[in-house]
């Protein structure tokens, strides 16, 4: 037993010689880092990263610096504790109508959001984001291509999104945020025409949840003028792996994780959107619980 | 839900708590238990929202392993007594494992991580079904086995349990989260008291029981379950919000409503028992809650906020609110007066 666990070791070490061996060929599958075989890699996607044990670095002064910085995160979290719901006075909480989640006003608020694109199942659209003119909204552009990556698998292809890093407590703990107050999203935009979808990840405690998502729709007229769209949380709809479901229900706000925008629509093509803030309201005139209406499967005869 | 199922859930929780309440053997008070987690499940995964899926799944699994380790410990019991008898349990070691079960179902520190997302997840009449019909088979267990208990572990629990108690519930903005962790914090006056005096445990959960239904039903009937959404409740029901001020104020265990009477007896009876630093160490940590009580009743019932609601629910319904919320509101404000009476009927 313990000359087979040898023979294993042994041949991952050298598989990049031993190709020719009937019985490296045979253990093939078992051998997961060996280097003469990998699993299919999508054109785009990254390559296998190192494994997150051979990445520890033992430095007695790194650690210690780390945790005086979750020390410090700890401190600042148990300060807000102290003030009231949401790091504010509850008067606050209780009084407040409008707030501004993500404003984008340097480098630092555009590293809190991720771009990516179809450039990661193979495809070819391009996404970048950068500060727009004077320092005062983000620009997210790029170009949209429809053209299917050809791995044989995939049918559609053209995406682009911008989604919020999940925000991060003291030692790497989840933080939500808690948009139980307000009833509708708030944006100022200037897009170019064309239509986006804004998505609402909420926390998936369990596995099986870790695909569904929020969403709606965000049209965007083309002029040089600045619009502030109004999305009411009521209107979004509930959606998993990209499947919209038969049981819709409004989202809860009280556990959100991030916010993304995405751009889909088939059409190839530059596009372009400047955000200048992310906001909620707390619309008074806006009443509607739901905007869909779910119906009784199997009713009784 | 169709009324033949609400029927047989709410048919088999009485029953689960039956059996629980009046068996001798372990296998039976095991059944009861077992019987309560299933019949609840579909009541609290009914509205089928991810975050009710959710919560059922989490019940589910913690009184699962809670029902698993009452198992073990009147096992081993039975393996070195040779006892299934319930008030028979001597072992030492049974006696821990069981007191860890019995915490994991009530949700004592450091088992009560499961209790807010509950209760969170579940609509308000379960909630309510949560924190007072399941609490009184896990209890009554207690009560059983009270003599053979390790004093210190529950006096740990408890401590913890209200400390814990009061400090998270500081910040919360849902209701059921609120309640989640008042009755954290009730559970440890309860366990603490156990070991020294059991009749007051018992005296302490039938009025718990009492003012936090009170509180459930006011709340459905106000269909509040975000502080936001009570503040503009005194619209539709201006008396609702008066009584549940009273009310919330007399589960802070304030004199001279109902709810400082289980406190002061417990504090009473653990100075007799020559444990006075932990009586002054509870009373205020008490006053955590008494933080988060004060805030329901501020938002609920002392301002007016400045504008009205436009929860449209609150205005859905026309039927007046049932006569049971008026009798367990008076009796969860009006029973000090009577308490040499209470203390002899227990």
């Amino acid at each position: 037993m313990a000359l087979a666990v040898m023979l294993l070791d042994g041949a991952s070490f050298h598989g990049g010689c031993c190709r020719h061996r009937a019985l490296l060929s045979f253990l093939g599958p078992l051998l997961s880092n060996s280097k003469s075989y990998s699993s299919y890699r999508r054109p785009g996607a990254e390559p296998k990263k190192k494994l997150s044990w051979q990445n520890v670095d033992f430095s007695f002064k790194k650690s210690i610096d780390h945790l005086k910085t979750q020390l410090s995160l700890l401190k600042e979290e148990s300060k807000d504790f102290l003030q009231g719901p949401g790091g504010h006075a509850l008067r606050q909480h209780v009084l407040e109508q409008t707030r501004v989640l993500w404003q984008f006003r340097s480098q630092e608020d555009l590293n809190k959001w991720v771009i990516s694109s179809d450039v990661e199942i193979g495809g070819k659209s391009k996404a970048y984001i950068k500060l727009g003119r004077n320092n005062q909204a983000a620009l997210l552009y790029g170009t949209l291509n429809t053209e299917v990556p050809r791995d044989g698998e995939t049918k559609y292809s053209g995406y682009c999104s911008m989604r919020s890093k999940p925000a991060v407590g003291s030692f790497n703990r989840k933080k939500y945020y808690d948009w139980s107050n307000f009833n509708t999203l708030y944006l100022r935009v200037r897009g170019d025409g064309r239509p986006w979808m804004v998505n609402i990840y909420t926390d998936p405690y369990f596995s099986h949840q870790k695909d569904d998502l929020y969403s709606y729709f965000m049209f965007t007229r083309g002029g040089p003028y600045w619009e502030e769209i109004k999305i009411p949380f009521s209107k979004f709809f509930f959606s998993s792996r990209g499947r919209v479901q038969d049981n819709q229900h409004p989202v809860w706000l009280d556990k959100v994780r991030t916010l993304g925008f995405t751009i889909g629509d088939k059409v190839d093509g530059p596009f372009q959107l400047e955000i200048d803030f992310i906001g909620l309201l707390n619309d008074r005139a806006h009443t509607e619980e739901f905007a869909y209406e779910t119906y009784d499967k199997n009713t009784p005869v | 839900m169709t009324p033949q199922a609400k029927l047989i859930f709410t048919t088999s929780l009485l029953l689960g708590t039956t059996i629980t309440i009046s068996s001798n053997h372990w296998i039976t008070a095991w059944a009861g238990l077992e019987i309560n987690t299933l019949a609840i499940l579909p009541l609290i995964a009914k509205s089928h929202h991810p975050r009710a899926i959710e919560a059922a799944t989490k019940y589910f699994l913690t009184q699962a392993t809670a029902s698993t380790l009452l198992l073990f410990s009147a096992m081993t019991n039975a393996w070195f007594t040779g006892q299934w008898d319930i008030t028979q349990l001597t072992h030492p070691t049974s006696c821990l494992i069981l007191t860890s079960a019995i915490a994991m179902k009530l949700g004592l520190v450091p088992f009560h991580f499961w209790f807010p997302e509950v209760l969170q997840g579940a609509p308000l009449t379960t909630a309510l079904l949560l924190s007072t019909v399941m609490k009184f088979p896990p209890m009554s267990l207690l009560l059983m086995t009270s003599p053979s208990l390790n004093p210190t572990l529950l006096a740990c629990m408890a401590v913890f349990s209200i400390a814990l108690g009061g400090w998270m519930g500081l910040n919360q903005t849902q209701i059921r989260k609120i309640l989640a962790f008042s009755s954290i914090t009730h559970l440890g006056w309860m366990a603490i008291i156990l070991s020294y005096s059991p009749k007051l445990t018992l005296l302490n959960l039938y009025l718990y029981i009492t003012m936090t239904a009170a509180v459930f039903l006011t709340l459905n009937s106000m269909k509040a379950t975000k502080l936001s959404t009570l503040m503009t409740a005194w619209t539709k029901a201006p008396a609702l919000s008066a009584t549940l001020l009273l009310t919330m104020l007399s589960l802070a265990g304030l004199p001279p409503l109902t709810g400082f009477l289980p406190k002061w007896l417990i504090i009473q009876e653990l100075t007799k028992q020559n444990m006075a630093a932990t009586a002054t160490m509870i009373s205020l940590l008490s006053l955590l809650s008494l933080f988060f009580y004060l805030r329901l009743a501020y938002c609920a019932t002392i301002t007016l906020p400045p504008h009205t609601t436009n929860h449209m629910k609150q205005w859905h319904i026309n039927c007046p609110t049932n006569t049971s919320v008026a009798i367990l509101t008076i009796t969860s404000i009006m029973l000090l007066p009577i308490s040499p009476m209470i203390s002899t009927i227990i």
